[in-house]
This record gives structure tokens, C-alpha cells and sequence, in this order.
């Protein structure tokens, strides 16, 4: 009896002492080394990742979280904070980021030389890598292509039961709602979104992947996501039917809702000089071609063209707010989320 | 039944356990500051807009899991120690199997086979026309079920241990005085392993309110689920916190109830004449119908979901998804669960001793205060911690010791549920005779209390061990940088629906968890637990 009280405080003692060394080794850290937080998907960031690694020979550690969650810890870690680079898919955190001083401004040449002013922060804190937009994705079973042209029409009766929305949470529906709220004012969106939730009913999302399924199972009519979720599922399901429109392109529409994945360097980062390296990359034409490409997006930079599957750039409008104005619309956009009681 | 009482000057042990005490409590004292402290504007708008759905939602889950895991864990327990049938001795470990699989694995699995389209109604469908529709999966008795079949072995095991333990010769007086089969069982054997069911369902509804991965998988709206959303939608946790208040409250209320039941059925072994029951050997018809139950309980709750892993894993293992990294994943989710659940082994003991022993007022709000953290649902546990760490002793901030403190603050519970049964089995009695015999206080413990209570404390660092490797929420928020484990990568594969990628991590977290769960189980662990006793 008294030998297995001994075997269990040795085998405290060594997980103990493996901690502390751990430990150690982790706060002697190596000079060429950067830290990467990101709100991305771990397969869609890291074959460039990758990539850069091999080229520079500077090592990368990533990790992959939520987006907000990682506004949050980089807030919460303040100086102490690992990391040297985040990374996500939405600009209104990145400019939340920038407003709470966690990223630092930065002045590159590179960077102004190839992404357009639009698409980055005033100081050049974050810098956009890839564009998206929401689009409306239909089973073409179920729908006719003329049948849906705007947002506002999901929100129609005629679609109850039968649409999917993303939950409340996600950075994208938040981002799009602001964009709409800036557009039409307080009163149209709340209708707008009151719609929506009585048609959805309890077909609210997690992931944009599971409408886009869920819309290829026939489970409800048409759904709200991301571009490339239509583009990843046809990619492994050619046969699935399902169809995107590029919504509110009529005469004097609000144009298609647009986000970017961005990029920016830690205030607190010691290691800005690599950090730089790996933003020159990813604004470099090849960078940018291989970064959008991963996750079938829209590259910045004006001389590289989109993946041919896509819808051609040039042949749809985006809606007019700011994507800077994102984040200072946040605040009011989910209180007006949470009034109408999306879940 | 007779107890000690003595007055006690506060020992160094009871400063321990104050001062545990007091540090797991601050986490959720933090929550409380910031939810009492919130603008009564936000309590009114989440009063109109979420909570009472929340609430509903929440408390209905509970109660119907709690239903459905005591009619399976007790049937369970009761058939695999009082009947003899083909192959019991195989079927009463493969029952505690379900605990070695998360709730998310096994809400994705029934997702994808039960969902819209899915493989189950695909076959319905060509037998019922295609209009059939079955049992949806993200609905109210699919998402209980589901909890239950994960949940179950809780009760099963602690309400077998307690069978194991039961001296039949209660039953025998109660026959020999003529009472009939079934008042016995309802009059004597029930009331006796009442505490262990206790504990059981206890621990299955704070599973259940605190579970994240399962609700969040198949869409059904809880507070813990409604928590992580606010949190990972909010800048501010204000709204959290409001609802980590309303959870936590929740669980105090039951905590203090269930306690106080069991409060009024301790029993100890106060003779040496221990004689377990014989088994019943069942007829050709009740072999039968014992082997249909027991298969189709266990086929649901672990060997449908296990062989729907295999497959996606030689499949995701053909695409290559197995490399160098995968070590450091398997070496990362070993370490991290073993070390916490010793730590919290070393943590509980004094607060789970004092309590049984000794129990004052102080010392057992000491260990209710242990018991406050696994109600806070783990991504407010982690952010609690994390800001605590920050602000006090931020040279910790990134290394293992954060996301080690979070586990022992949610799981300690776990751990504290069997050593203190485990505790109260041993008569104070034994350890006073010690005492006149002459032993010193630290020899008493080491060669009377300490050999007594070993089986419990070993299940404890077992469930614990368990529980740290399944863990998500906190490990998402709080592990440091290069540090994922085989739960995150179940997470981060699956929530991307990459579910054959998250496949082969899946399958390991489960037989990683095998040895620990045999040993839980094993037939030379009971052996000893009858040696004890006798």
C-alpha cells in the first residue's frame, strides 16, 4: 500500500519536473522564430505557412483559434503576449485590434505598393491579403435562378422554413449586418433580420459549411455564407446542386457584401523584422496568388487574377462602407442582433 | 453509526484546505464581480431576448438525461452483478467503454448517420416511401439521448461499486423476516446504494449543463453553449458572466439539495462479517432478453460510433493525415491529463478528508466551494483564470501551469465525487483504534486511512484523467502556443467537417483512455476492494 502512495508522488514529481523544464525551454526561445495567432482554418493557412518557412528559414508556430477569442487573449496577454502576427478573416476585428493599440503601425513599402488603400488600416496596422463575399447559395432543385436577387428577399414569407442562417456569433454575419445597418439605417435592417430569424427558424449555423450541405441535402431552399463554401463543396461533390447568386446587383442595390482576411504585427512582437519578411511574402504576386487560391478567395492585389471557378470580379459590385468603419458599427449591430433575438 | 465529536483547533490541514478553497473560488467570484456588476440594461435585454429559452432548455436536458442514465446505469449495474450470463465478465467492463468516447465524437457520428440524408434515413426512406422521416438527431429527444448514452457509465459504475460492496446479509435478514423479493430491493437494497446513485446523477447533470461540445454540434441552445457564443461574439464578458452566474447558481442549488440527501443516508460497514451476494444464472429467456439490452446499449453508446472511427480513419489515414506531428499530439494530451488529475488528487484530498471527517460548517463549505468550478462552464473557467493569471503572476501566462490550474478547477469535482464515498466507507471507528493502539496521527493515515480509501482515490484520478484528455472549451483558450492536443485536433478537423481527418485523433483519445478505464474495472481492483472491507 505505502509503495503505490510512493509510485503515485514519483509519478507527480516527474510530470512535475517535466513541466518546469518545459517551461524553461519554452521562455529560452529561439531568435528566428515567429509566432502566428490565427482566426483562420489551420488548412487553409498553413500550406503558405509552410511554404514561407521553407523559403526564409524562419520557423513558424501557429495557432489557430476563433477570431474573437483571439482579440480577447491578445487583449488579456497585453506585453506578455506570444505572439508576433495575427491573422483573420474578418476587418472589423483586425481594426477592433488596432483600436485597443495590440497591433503596431507599420510602414512598408511593399505593402502600399501592391494591396490598394481600401483594403488596409490608416497606419498600415493591418493590411488586407484576400477578399470574400457573402453570397446567396440555392438548390437549384428547389429554386429558380431568378427567384432570389437580393438579401432582402430570404427575408420574405414565402421562405419560411426554408432558408439557413449562420448563428450570431460568427464575425461574418456581424459584419454583413453592419454593412446593411450602414446602408439602410436601424429600421429596414431590424426587419430585414426579423425575417430572416422567423424563417430560419432553429436551421442556425455553426459553420457556413453546414448550410452549404444542408442546402445540398434539400434540408431548406437557400442559405447565407461565404463564397468558397460553395466553390470547397463542389470541389469534393461536383454533383451536388447547388448554385450562388452574387446578391443586391440591381439598379441602385447595396452591391455584395465584402470582408478580407488581414494581416498585422503584435505591438508587443520582438521579432517585427521577420514579421515584415512574412507580410512582404504574402503581398508578393506569388503569395497572393497561392494565399487566395488555398481557400478559392479574391486576391488584393490588382495584377493577380482570381481562380477561374470564381465568379469574375469584374462582372459585380461591392457595397460601399468602409471596411475600417466595421468595427466602430460592431457594438450597435449586435445590440440590434440581440433585440431582435437571432440566436 | 457513532461518530466522534471533539473539538478541533484549526490544523495546518484545515489551513490547506482553506486556502485551496479560497484559490478555486476566486475564478468564480471574478465571474460573479463582473455579472453583478453589469448595467441593468444588458440583464434586461438577455431577460426579454435569451434566458428564459436558455433556461427551459438548459434544466428540461437535464432532467431527461438524468431520467434516461438512471434506468441504464442502474438495470446495467444490477444485471451484471446479480445475474450470470455468456460473456458478463467481458460486457461489465465494455459498459464503462462509452466514458472513454467525448460527447462530440459521438454527437458527430449520430449527426452524420441519423441527420437529414444521412445513411439511417437513406435506408428508412426506401422501406417507408421518401416522405419518412426519422427521429432528428438536433431535436430535444435526440440530443438526450445522445448525453445519455454518453453519460451513463457514471451512474453504472459508482451504482456497481456500491452493489459489489453491499453486504448481502441485509437482504437475508430482510428475506428471512419475510419480507417479499421486491420491497426488499425497494426497502432495503435501493435505500442502500442510494448514495452511490446520488453521486451518479450528479455527476451526469453537471456534465450535462457544463457540456459544450455535444450542444454545440447538434444546434440545441443551452446556457454553456449560450455562453461560449456570447464570449466568442463579445469584446466584453458582461453577458457571460451573466450567464456563467445563472449556471453556476444552478448548480449550487442542486449541489446543496443533493448533498442534503445524501447527508441523511450515510451508512457504514459496522460488522466483519461481509458476504457478497450470488449470482442469479438466468434462464434461455432472460439470457436472451439480458444479452439484447446489454448489446444494444453498448452497440449505441460505443461500438456503432467505434467502428464509424475506424473507418474514417483508415480512410483518413490512406489520405496520409497521419505524420510526424501526430506524436506530439498523443505526447501532449498524455502529459497534460496525467498531471492534472495528479495535482488534483493531491488537491482534493485534504478538502474531501476534512469534510468527511470532521464535518464542520467551515469544512464543508470548503468542499462545496470545490465543487462551485465545475459549473462554470469551461470557456468562463479559462477566461476567469486566464485574466487572474494575467493580473497576478503573468510570468506564468502562456506555459502549461494556467491551462493545468483551469483543468483541476473544472474537473476537481469529478475526482472529489468518488474520493468522498470512498472517504465515508471508512468507518472513523478504525482509525480511532489505530490511534489507541498507538499510532501517531501520520501513521494512522498512511497504514489505516490511506490503504482503505486507495480504490477511490484511484477511480477519482482516473475519471479525472479522463475527463482532462476529452477536455475542449479550456484548452482551446488557454493552451500555449505549439501545444495542441488530441482533443483540439478532433476540433479543429471536425468543426471545418473534415470528419474523416478528425477521425484518427478521435480513435486515439478513445484508446488512450482504454488502460485507464480497464484498470477502473479490472478484476484484481475489486478483488482488494473485498480484502478491505472484510
Amino acid at each position: 500500500m505505502a509503495s503505490s502512495c510512493r509510485t503515485f508522488l514519483a509519478l507527480t514529481l516527474f510530470l512535475g519536473a517535466l513541466t518546469l523544464s518545459q517551461w524553461a525551454t519554452g521562455t529560452a526561445e529561439a531568435a528566428e522564430k515567429l509566432v502566428v495567432y490565427s482566426g483562420r482554418a489551420e488548412r487553409l493557412i498553413k500550406p503558405v505557412l509552410d511554404e514561407f518557412q521553407a523559403k526564409s528559414g524562419i520557423q513558424i508556430e501557429l495557432l489557430s483559434s476563433g477570431t474573437t477569442e483571439l482579440v480577447n487573449r491578445l487583449q488579456a496577454e497585453g506585453d506578455h503576449t506570444p505572439a508576433d502576427v495575427f491573422l483573420t478573416n474578418d476587418a472589423g476585428s483586425l481594426e477592433h485590434a488596432r483600436e485597443l493599440k495590440l497591433l503596431r503601425p507599420m510602414n512598408m513599402r511593399e505593402v502600399e505598393r501592391a494591396i490598394p488603400s481600401q483594403f488596409r488600416a490608416t497606419d498600415n496596422s493591418w493590411v488586407g491579403l484576400s477578399g470574400r463575399f457573402w453570397i446567396v447559395v440555392y438548390n437549384t432543385n428547389l429554386v429558380k435562378p431568378d427567384q432570389i436577387k437580393s438579401l432582402f428577399d430570404l427575408a420574405q414569407p414565402q421562405w419560411k422554413d426554408k432558408i439557413a442562417v449562420p448563428n450570431s456569433g460568427s464575425e461574418y454575419l456581424q459584419a454583413g449586418v453592419s454593412v446593411i445597418k450602414a446602408t439602410f439605417g436601424d429600421e429596414r435592417t431590424k426587419q430585414f433580420l426579423q425575417g430572416l430569424k422567423a424563417n430560419a427558424g432553429t436551421q442556425v449555423y455553426q459553420k457556413s459549411s453546414q448550410i452549404v450541405d444542408a442546402v445540398a441535402k434539400g434540408q431548406v431552399a437557400a442559405g447565407i455564407v461565404n463564397h468558397y463554401y460553395v466553390y470547397r463543396h463542389l470541389a469534393t461533390q461536383p454533383t451536388a446542386p447547388i448554385a450562388a447568386v452574387m446578391t443586391d446587383q440591381q439598379e441602385g442595390g447595396m452591391g455584395a457584401i465584402m470582408n478580407v482576411t488581414g494581416i498585422g504585427v503584435t505591438r508587443a512582437s520582438k521579432h517585427v523584422e521577420s514579421a515584415k519578411l512574412l507580410i512582404e511574402f504574402l503581398v508578393a504576386q506569388a503569395g497572393q496568388k497561392m494565399f487566395a487560391d488555398l481557400d478559392k478567395e479574391y486576391p488584393l492585389h490588382p495584377d493577380v487574377k482570381a481562380d477561374p471557378s470564381l465568379i469574375d470580379r469584374r462582372t459585380f459590385r461591392a457595397a460601399q462602407v468602409p471596411l475600417a468603419r466595421l468595427a466602430e458599427l460592431r457594438e450597435a449591430t449586435l445590440t440590434l442582433i440581440e433585440q431582435v433575438g437571432l440566436r | 453509526m457513532l461518530t466522534a465529536t471533539r473539538a478541533h483547533p484549526p490544523s495546518s490541514l484545515q489551513w490547506i484546505s482553506l486556502i485551496t478553497a479560497a484559490f478555486l473560488v476566486l475564478p468564480t467570484c471574478y465571474i460573479l464581480y463582473v455579472a453583478l456588476t453589469a448595467a441593468p440594461t444588458v440583464w434586461s435585454r438577455l431577460w426579454s431576448t435569451r434566458i428564459p429559452e436558455l433556461l427551459w432548455n438548459t434544466l428540461s436536458l437535464a432532467a431527461g438525461v438524468a431520467l434516461t442514465t438512471l434506468l441504464l446505469g442502474v438495470s446495467l449495474a444490477w444485471i451484471t452483478v446479480r445475474y450470470e450470463f455468456p460473456g458478463r465478465r467481458v460486457w461489465e467492463w465494455a459498459l464503462a467503454l462509452p466514458l472513454a468516447m467525448p460527447t462530440y465524437v459521438l454527437a458527430y457520428v449520430y449527426a452524420h448517420l441519423l441527420g437529414m440524408g444521412g445513411p439511417v434515413e437513406q435506408g428508412w426512406q426506401t422501406i417507408m416511401g421518401p416522405d419518412a422521416r426519422l427521429l432528428s438527431p438536433q431535436s430535444f429527444v435526440g440530443v438526450t439521448l445522445i448525453m445519455a448514452l454518453d453519460t451513463f457509465p457514471f451512474v453504472y459504475l459508482l451504482v456497481r461499486g456500491a452493489l459489489l460492496n453491499l453486504n448481502i446479509s441485509f437482504e437475508e435478514v430482510a428475506r428471512a423476516c419475510g419480507v417479499s423479493p421486491w420491497t426488499t430491493l425497494w426497502r432495503v437494497t435501493l435505500p442502500l446504494i442510494r448514495p452511490a446513485i446520488a453521486a451518479g446523477l450528479a455527476l451526469v447533470i453537471l456534465y450535462v449543463i457544463s457540456d459544450f461540445g455535444a450542444v454545440s454540434l447538434l444546434r440545441y441552445q443551452t446556457l454553456t453553449y449560450a455562453v461560449y457564443q456570447q464570449m466568442t461574439s463579445r469584446y466584453d464578458h458582461t453577458a457571460a458572466s451573466i450567464l456563467s452566474l445563472l449556471l453556476v447558481v444552478m448548480a449550487i442549488i442542486f449541489l446543496v439539495t443533493e448533498r442534503w440527501f445524501r447527508q441523511r443516508s450515510r451508512f457504514y460497514q459496522t460488522s466483519g462479517r461481509y458476504r457478497r451476494a450470488t449470482r442469479h444464472h438466468a434462464g434461455p429467456a432472460g439470457t436472451a432478453l439480458i444479452t439484447g439490452y446489454v448489446v444494444l446499449v453498448f452497440g449505441a453508446a460505443f461500438g456503432i460510433p467505434a467502428a464509424m472511427l475506424i473507418q474514417w480513419s483508415i480512410e483518413a489515414i490512406a489520405q496520409g493525415a497521419l505524420d510526424a506531428r501526430f506524436l506530439g499530439f498523443i505526447w501532449n494530451s498524455s502529459f497534460l491529463s496525467a498531471l492534472a488529475a495528479c495535482g488534483a488528487v493531491i488537491i482534493g484530498l485534504p478538502l474531501a478528508y476534512l469534510a468527511s471527517r470532521r464535518p464542520s460548517r467551515l469544512n464543508l463549505a470548503c468542499l462545496q466551494a470545490a465543487y462551485a468550478g465545475y459549473a462554470l462552464p469551461g470557456p468562463v473557467a479559462a477566461l476567469a483564470v486566464l485574466v487572474l493569471f494575467t493580473h497576478f503572476v503573468p510570468v506564468l501566462y502562456g506555459t502549461v501551469v494556467v491551462l493545468l490550474v483551469a483543468y483541476i478547477l473544472h474537473f476537481l469535482p469529478v475526482g472529489l465525487q468518488s474520493m468522498e464515498p470512498a472517504l465515508q466507507q471508512v468507518t472513523p471507528n478504525v482509525e480511532e483504534v489505530a490511534r489507541t493502539l498507538g499510532c501517531t496521527t501520520r501513521r494512522t493515515l498512511r497504514r489505516v486511512t490511506l490503504p482503505l480509501i486507495r480504490n477511490g482515490f484511484i477511480a477519482a484520478w482516473v475519471l479525472m484523467f479522463l475527463q482532462t484528455m476529452k477536455e475542449l472549451p479550456a484548452t482551446l483558450l488557454l493552451r500555449p502556443v505549439g501545444f495542441d492536443t488530441l482533443a483540439i485536433r478532433v476540433w479543429l478537423e471536425a468543426s471545418e467537417e473534415y470528419y474523416q481527418l478528425a477521425a484518427p485523433a478521435a480513435l486515439l483519445i478513445v484508446l488512450l483512455s482504454l488502460p485507464a478505464l480497464l484498470l477502473l474495472v479490472s478484476k484484481d481492483w475489486r478483488g482488494r476492494d473485498q480484502e478491505v472491507v472484510s
